[in-house]
């Protein structure tokens, strides 16, 4: 049974590894200029808060910048570009995995009448499905993970300035950010394996390959947006604290409403935290929604986030209440929401199980 | 060896037909004391039939007396038709002249004879099945 | 001797129609079964019960003593090849050979070599190439090879043509004399089946309307033709299958043990394509709606 899985995967086989190793070429052949340029910032040699600002050069540097260095228009940097690629093929793993690689194997076997074949030879339908299965979803975590584990290579300088205190560009994505969270650690193994499992439900419960597949498809992408919008923050009670305005990084301040939002990635003394939500509070932690008179004037003179303003709100009592998830807490929600995917997958293949033992002509 | 051929649409059981190719091959000499029948397996592949029904033929030629099995081996032919050839049926076709000889005198001609032999031969066979 | 199948009052429904009804049978080993029906009669649902591919409603199944796809061994003495003969197309003939060899214990490797050597089948040639016929013949192979006790054909020869219908049939009887294999195959065409059967089953809208070896039941069968006769004045041994009247004359078909004693009747043998066409003629006209049930598989 595994020479029979291994000779119908010879397509499978072939499509991931020439991916791989094309993503693979492509890292190797762009990660040490990047590691080159990290060294060549002054990040290494930085101390604690000093690091602020090496860090949001180099990664202004890779957001606004081609390969060679020359300084160009913002957002179409090079390897900014070849970041979101990579998170763009650890993101679409999952699904492809589960659509072409989950949908049509139990399906595209019915569809075509085979199963008269091969649950007539001398081994039971329990032992075809979970040689199947086991063989197919080990291959799916083990793409989808080397995926992950490459760009995590590849991007540590990325990481690390992040890690350091860069902000302020969209590049500057730390570890709880939706597209890094869900493409680094282990939640890419959770994701591969859930798609996979509920591909191959689909189509023991469609019968037919591609409409098998679109409902995968559907199912998929609906789970993967409600999880990091509705799910994941919830996972464990966040934090509260109280801060000042010249912790956050950037600070906008919409002058006819003068309400102050932060940016929602982690602040000083959390770099690497998620912040769920934030408020402008006064000293007594009430929230405050109006700009203080006097520090409206020091806004019409200068830019929203000038650090005057911030002095001046600063001096009125102003801070910014934050719940926040710390950065201790990542792994546990790696393996947490990983393992709620597993153990979805997991029902899904028991059904599949109980499904093909009973009957299925 | 003979060769055995089927007329699915003649009426008569496949086991019959395979019998009386046996007996006509006997008579016309094509098969002799000691020839082998050919081998079950090889008549039903051949004429995609049961090989239940060829058995039940070289049963049935066993039976008879003109076949024998040998266990590993065969089904070989044993005996020959009672009576031998043709010719020995001296009385037979004496009687057989005489009465061709009257059927002329009464006018028939040639197809008239045939007819009332052939329509005669039949009813008489079909006696025996009601 | 174990029944090669062994059905009491075996049912399969689906959602409200009965696929196969009240099936009661116990079919004895050394047989070439053929299971004759319309389409729609039940036949794929009876022998996909027989394999294990369906789970019955009511009633029970034994198939050589076993349930059906019990487990390993059950499985290996069993062999099918359902409708349409499904093989692999994108596996090669040589792959196929591998898959038989891999799967089954009792593989027959020598058996399985030669007869594709026989067939001309090449074996770097993608199943999905081959002819109709072609396919058939590699699927038996696979079927035959692996050494079951009983070999379960669903419709194999009526895609064919005529040509290949009768090599598939040729074959299968060197299969059945070489290795004494017992055989179930459907169709709905009794000509397909005269030659090779010795036991035949009439199924009709999902009931068993005669059951028994081919012998007996020509021996007992038999077309009564004579003067213009109620069929109900019949002595009571004798049932009557099919009657048709002229003014003068009646003409039946009736089953009896019994010799026909009646001096008015005139008896003739029956032929099998004739009996069932009766049986089939029979349940049409008791039943005023026929549930064909087109069986998806």
């Amino acid at each position: 049974m595994i020479w029979l899985t291994w000779r119908q995967s010879h397509l499978k086989a072939a499509s991931a590894a020439v991916v791989l190793a094309a993503f693979a070429v492509l890292l190797a052949v762009t990660g040490p200029h990047l590691a080159s340029l990290y060294a060549g910032s002054k990040i290494g040699s930085c101390q604690g808060s000093d690091c602020g600002g090496p860090a949001d050069d180099f990664l202004q540097q890779l957001y606004g910048s081609s390969l060679s260095g020359a300084s160009s228009v913002d957002g179409t940097g090079t390897y900014w570009l070849l970041y979101l690629l990579g998170i763009v093929i650890i993101l679409m793993a999952p699904a492809v995995i589960g659509i072409f690689w989950g949908a049509p194997l139990i399906a595209g076997e019915l569809e075509a009448g085979t199963h008269y074949l091969a649950w007539n030879q001398s081994i039971t339908r329990t032992r075809w499905l979970a040689v199947k299965l086991t063989l197919t979803g080990l291959a799916a975590m083990g793409v989808t993970e080397t995926l992950s584990l490459m760009q995590a290579w590849w991007a540590t300088p990325i990481s690390r300035a992040v890690g350091r205190g860069g902000c302020c560009s969209p590049i500057a994505m730390n570890q709880f950010s939706p597209l890094v969270f869900a493409t680094h650690g282990i939640t890419p193994l959770g994701y591969a394996v859930f798609a996979f499992a509920l591909g191959v439900t689909a189509g023991v419960l469609v019968r037919r390959a591609v409409p098998a597949m679109a409902l995968t498809l559907a199912v998929f992408a609906v789970l993967q947006v409600v999880m990091p919008l509705w799910v994941r923050p919830h996972l464990f009670p966040p934090d509260h604290t109280i801060t000042t305005l010249s912790s956050f990084a950037a600070i906008n301040v919409p002058i006819e409403r003068g309400t102050l939002t932060v940016i929602p990635d982690g602040f000083d003394s959390q770099p690497e935290g998620w912040v769920l939500s934030s408020g402008a509070v006064n000293t007594s932690g009430k929230p405050v929604s109006a700009v203080p008179a006097a520090c409206m004037q020091v806004m019409q003179s200068g830019k929203a986030s000038h650090p005057a303003l911030l002095d001046c709100l600063d001096s009125h009592g102003i801070g910014i209440a934050v719940t926040y998830q710390p950065a201790s807490r990542y792994w546990a929600f790696q393996w947490t929401e990983t393992a709620i995917y597993v153990a979805f997958a997991l029902a899904l293949v028991g059904y599949c199980f109980w499904r093909i033992r009973r009957r299925l002509s | 060896m003979i060769e055995f051929h089927l007329n699915g649409r003649s009426g008569v059981a496949p086991y019959l037909q395979l019998i009386h190719q046996v007996r006509h091959a006997l008579r016309l000499g094509l098969l002799r004391e000691g020839d082998q029948l050919p081998k079950v397996k090889d008549v039903a592949a051949g004429l995609a039939i049961n090989p239940n029904t060829v058995l039940k033929a070289y049963r049935e030629l066993e039976y008879e007396g003109l076949a024998a099995a040998r266990p590993g081996v065969g089904t070989f032919v044993t005996g020959t038709l009672g009576g031998g050839s043709l010719a020995a049926h001296g009385p037979l076709r004496r009687d057989l002249q005489r009465w061709l000889a009257r059927a002329r005198r009464a006018g028939l001609d040639d197809e008239s004879i045939e007819a009332l032999f052939v329509s005669t031969f039949r009813s008489a066979a079909e006696e025996g099945i009601a | 001797m174990t029944a090669v199948i062994e059905t009491e009052g075996l049912g399969k429904r689906y959602r409200r129609l009965w696929a196969l009804s009240d099936c009661t049978l116990s079919i004895p080993a050394g047989f070439v079964v053929g299971l004759v029906g319309p389409n729609g009669a039940g036949k794929t649902t009876l022998l996909n019960l027989a394999t294990g591919m369906l789970a019955p409603t009511a009633g029970t199944i034994e198939v050589l003593g076993g349930r059906p796809a019990a487990g390993p061994a059950q499985l290996a003495r069993v062999g099918y090849l359902a409708q349409h003969a499904p093989v692999y197309a994108g596996l090669s003939v040589a792959d196929h050979l591998r898959l038989g060899a891999h799967l089954n214990p009792g593989w027959d490797a020598e058996t399985a070599r030669s007869r594709i050597e026989r067939l001309d089948l090449s074996l770097g040639q993608k199943a999905g190439t081959l002819s109709g016929g072609q396919c058939a013949q590699l699927a038996l192979t696979l079927a035959v090879a692996k050494r079951p006790e009983v070999l379960i054909l669903d419709e194999p020869v009526s895609s064919l043509d005529p040509l290949a219908r009768r090599e598939f049939l040729q074959d299968l009887m060197e299969a059945v004399a070489e290795d004494g294999l017992s055989v179930v195959l459907s169709s709905h065409l009794i000509s397909d089946l005269e030659r090779v059967c010795d036991y035949l089953i009439v199924l009709v809208a999902s009931r068993v309307l005669v059951a028994g070896p081919v012998e007996e039941l020509l021996a007992t069968h038999h077309l009564l033709s004579g003067p213009r006769r109620d069929p109900a004045t019949l002595p009571a041994g004798q049932h009557v299958i099919s009657a048709s009247h002229t003014d003068r004359q009646t003409t039946l078909l009736v089953r009896t043990s019994d010799e026909i004693l009646d001096p008015a009747w005139t008896a003739a043998e029956v032929g099998l394509e004739d009996l069932v066409l009766a049986y089939m003629n029979q349940a049409a006209g008791r039943g005023r709606h026929n549930h064909h049930l087109e069986v998806r598989t």
